[in-house]
């Protein structure tokens, strides 16, 4: 028998294609169809075989690698909101309530950004590229639970936008999407991405804030380490996520799954990430090393650095990503080196902005073109001349 | 004898390769001399459709050197001329008689292959058809007598994973050898020939005087064997950029002709497909596709060169510079949720589907699996290049006119091994866009 869903795209494909009455909206057309069934056409031109993976497959393996934070995410707001409110919730319980904070972020981020990809593919008359796929999931992980979703809709909209689309779309955008629009709601409406925002629940028990570890600093010559112990962030908890924070970014356990998910899949480069934490650790010693600030966290160490915040989201899914990132090899080890050193640099050094990795990720994301650059003059002088 | 390291490159297991015994196909009623395969030629037709030619006499020849002939594989009518897209020619079929008149040369022996003036070979090569086997980098057009290559590079093994076999090309052909090399060593004095490490034990075993001129051998790795690979690898200056090429039949041939005198009409072809290993064919210069292969499956392609031929049509004929032909089936078509299945029976070079943890044998078909996106910049392709070009730079150096970026990005080292295409997730046809490049920009220098 005939696939019924089939059948619906066979009997449909007049309207859509061709002079058909809807033709204006083929790329929506297609973008349904081939999200079915994967689209088979014959090679034309030489070679004649290829290769299985396409984007559609690229992408959905990114997805994958944030399953883990995502399911994580979601249980974690549900299990700070339990914290919150004074209770002990159950795992489900923790489950259920996380959902209902952070499925609608997730599902304002998809609707909305893909009315975006939609509107300008109808424009520029072009199929709908997979890349928004993750844009849509990696957004809402970086936002507190407690954003108000207008302000995703805000927000994804300027990150597809003006992080992309005004740039010709997926593949020719300078900037990373989902931090651009991160990076807009975070200047835009600071109330609601710092201060006490990242426990979801209405009232919070006394004695329970809301805020992230790096927030913490050591009051009156108690040293940063043990203040956040104090505070509850042990490195354990750290560890493993159970801490208030962005929905996807505290555990930093699941985020090391992702990278390595990314990593043996050789998705994500594996340059951008190790670079990245070498980058970031080498530059915590030093700056552990340099003389003075006992509370602050310039003394943290290389450990609490890694597990608090969110470096080890940043630069397992937001640096790799390929479009944004240096295309040539060591561009990518520069690139990942330069910022795990800028995110502590903006952590340690400007305590005004506490989550340094967005900045430094977005800022490498313009210099990602100019390491290309020299890169390839070098690669170029290397070569035996060929004219 | 040197061993090239060429690491990169397509090294799956695919489970088509044919049978080292060797049959005999009969002469067919048809046999046709292609044009089709030929780079860069400007054919210019000699004969009439009905004319009777002789096996040997020119059919057409380059409207840029008129003194280079293709010549007839067979004796009989000229049946038809066929012609493609803006009147191109694309091949003259001869209605074949079953006994063959040749055009008679005088045979030249080993000495006198030694002996004879640089400009008689030429002329004698030229008149017999066989001069256009000495290709030229980098656009890999016929060589020009008057110019001394760096070097001459023999390759031994074909352009496809699954070409002849130099055992089966070299058997009762050693005498010819030595005389292909005694010309080759007319035009240069460096040789380097080349071959499969899997290919070195039966040329030890077919003969001991050609094993013994083997200066490298390549790794399995597709295309490590290629003349453009291994010129990549080792060229030390810019002067060897121009180096020759030359394949082991096509020195063969060479040698046959001078030493018998006549043209050589035999060659050796494969056919790989799915289902049983099909032994290699001793056939006549110019078969029909019908001829070589029974019933072609449905839906499926038929080329000649899974990475890097031309598609046959079923009426086509097997060119000069061919000597594979591959059945690719078209797949199980579009296939529901496509994305998201785990892939044991997708083969892949990246590690996306479970097939890259097994070496089950892999099963190619003819289609694109996906659409047409823009870069993403993932660096498949240069992982993937044998001769370390950035493929995705030189094409968007090349979409932005800048040619000169584009050559100093090593645009000229492209071997056309069709394997950044074959890895890009994004279905950019990057060969073409390259191999585009370096045939414009030879043209303009031209």
């Amino acid at each position: 028998m005939k696939n019924p869903l089939k059948k619906f795209f066979d009997d449909t494909k007049p309207l859509f294609t061709g002079d058909g009455k809807y033709k204006k909206y083929e790329p929506i057309w297609d973008a349904t169809k081939t999200f079915f069934f994967l689209p088979s056409v014959k090679t034309l031109v030489m070679p004649f075989v290829r290769d299985h993976l396409d984007l559609k497959r690229y992408m959905s393996i990114v997805i994958l690698a944030l399953l883990p934070v995502t399911f994580f995410g979601i249980y974690n707001t549900g299990y700070q909101a339990g914290i919150g409110a004074g209770e002990s919730w159950s795992v489900t319980r923790c489950f259920l309530i996380g959902a209902w904070y952070v499925l609608p972020i997730i599902m304002v981020s998809y609707v909305v950004g893909f009315a975006w990809e939609f509107l300008f593919a109808v424009v520029r008359r072009h199929n709908i590229s997979e890349g928004f796929l993750v844009t849509g999931l990696l957004f809402p992980l970086t936002l507190p639970p407690t954003i108000p979703l207008w302000q995703v809709a805000l927000g994804i909209s300027f990150g597809v936008v003006i992080g992309k689309e005004v740039f010709g779309g997926t593949g020719r955008n300078i900037l990373n999407p989902a931090l651009t629009g991160r990076a807009f709601l975070f200047f835009s409406y600071p109330v609601s991405m710092s201060g006490d925002v990242w426990v979801a629940g209405k009232h919070l028990m006394d004695g329970v804030t809301g805020a992230t570890a790096l927030s913490v600093t050591g009051a009156g010559g108690q040293s940063i380490t043990a203040a956040l112990y104090d505070a509850g962030y042990s490195l354990g908890r750290l560890f493993t996520g159970f801490v208030p924070g962005s929905v996807g970014e505290t555990s930093a356990l699941c985020c090391l799954i992702g990278a390595a998910i990314l990593m043996v899949t050789r998705i994500a480069n594996y340059r951008i990430i190790i670079g990245g934490i070498a980058g970031f650790v080498i530059t915590t010693i030093i700056v552990y090393l340099i003389p003075g600030g006992q509370d602050s966290w310039s003394n943290a160490g290389p450990f609490y650095h890694l597990c608090a915040g969110g470096f080890l989201f940043g630069i397992s899914f937001m640096a790799t990503d390929p479009v944004s990132a240096p295309g040539t090899n060591p561009g990518r080890w520069i690139f990942g080196a330069a910022i795990g050193f800028l995110t502590v640099i903006i952590r340690v050094g400007n305590p005004a902005f506490m989550e340094g990795v967005m900045l430094a990720i977005l800022f490498m994301n313009v210099f990602a073109p100019l390491l290309d650059h020299l890169v390839l003059k070098y690669k170029s002088s290397k070569r035996i001349p060929n004219v | 004898m040197k061993i090239l390291k060429i690491p990169r490159g397509f090294d799956l297991n695919v489970a088509e390769q044919p049978d080292l015994s060797c049959t005999h196909l009969a002469l067919p009623s048809s046999l046709g001399c292609c044009a089709g395969d030929i780079p860069h030629i400007r054919p210019k037709l000699l004969v009439k459709e009905g004319q009777r030619v002789n096996t040997g006499e020119a059919l057409f020849t380059d409207k840029r050197d008129t003194t280079i002939q293709y010549v007839s594989p067979a004796t009989g009518q000229v049946k038809t001329v066929i012609y493609g897209p803006r009147r191109r020619l694309m091949e003259v079929v001869i209605a074949t008689e079953s006994e063959d008149e040749y055009v008679e040369y005088d045979p030249v022996d080993l000495n006198g292959i030694v002996g004879m003036p640089r400009d008689e070979l030429v002329a004698c090569l030229k008149k017999g058809g066989l001069w256009q086997g000495l290709l030229r980098f980098p656009a890999l057009d016929c060589a020009e007598p008057d110019h001394s290559p760096a070097m001459i590079i023999v390759a031994m093994d074909g352009n496809d994973l699954f070409s002849p076999r130099p055992d089966i090309i070299l058997k009762d052909n050693i005498a010819a050898f030595e005389a292909g090399m005694a010309i080759l060593r007319r035009f240069s004095n460096r040789l380097s020939v080349v071959c499969r490490e899997s290919s070195l034990e039966g040329i030890w075993e077919i003969g001991r005087s050609v094993a013994e001129q083997i200066t490298h051998t390549a790794p399995d790795i597709y295309p490590a064997w290629h003349p453009g690979a291994v010129l990549y690898q080792i060229k030390q200056q810019a002067a060897e950029n121009n180096s020759w090429c030359i394949r082991l039949d096509h020195l063969v041939m060479m040698g046959r002709f001078l030493l018998s005198g006549r043209y050589p009409v035999e060659k050796i072809v494969t056919i790989t497909g799915p289902g049983e290993r099909q032994p290699h064919m001793r056939v006549r210069q110019g078969m029909p596709l019908s001829a070589l292969v029974g019933k072609i499956p449905g839906n499926s392609l038929v080329t000649t060169g899974r990475f890097n031929g031309r598609i046959l049509e079923k009426d086509a004929h097997i060119g000069l510079f061919e000597n594979t032909v591959n059945i690719i089936e078209a797949g199980p078509g579009e296939e529901m949720f496509g994305f998201a299945r785990p892939g044991l029976d997708k083969p892949t070079l990246s590690s996306t589907f479970l097939s890259s943890l097994f070496r089950r044998p892999a099963k190619m078909d003819c289609t694109l699996h996906g659409e047409e996106r823009a870069c993403i910049n993932c660096s498949y392709c240069e992982r993937i290049c044998p001769n370390d070009l950035m493929p995705a730079f030189i094409m968007k150096a090349l979409h932005a006119d800048d040619l000169e970026d584009a050559l100093a990005l090593g645009l000229m080292d492209c071997c056309r091994c069709g394997l950044c295409s074959f890895v890009c997730p994004s279905k950019i046809e990057l060969t073409q866009i390259l191999s585009d490049a370096m045939d414009a920009y030879y043209k303009d220098k031209e």
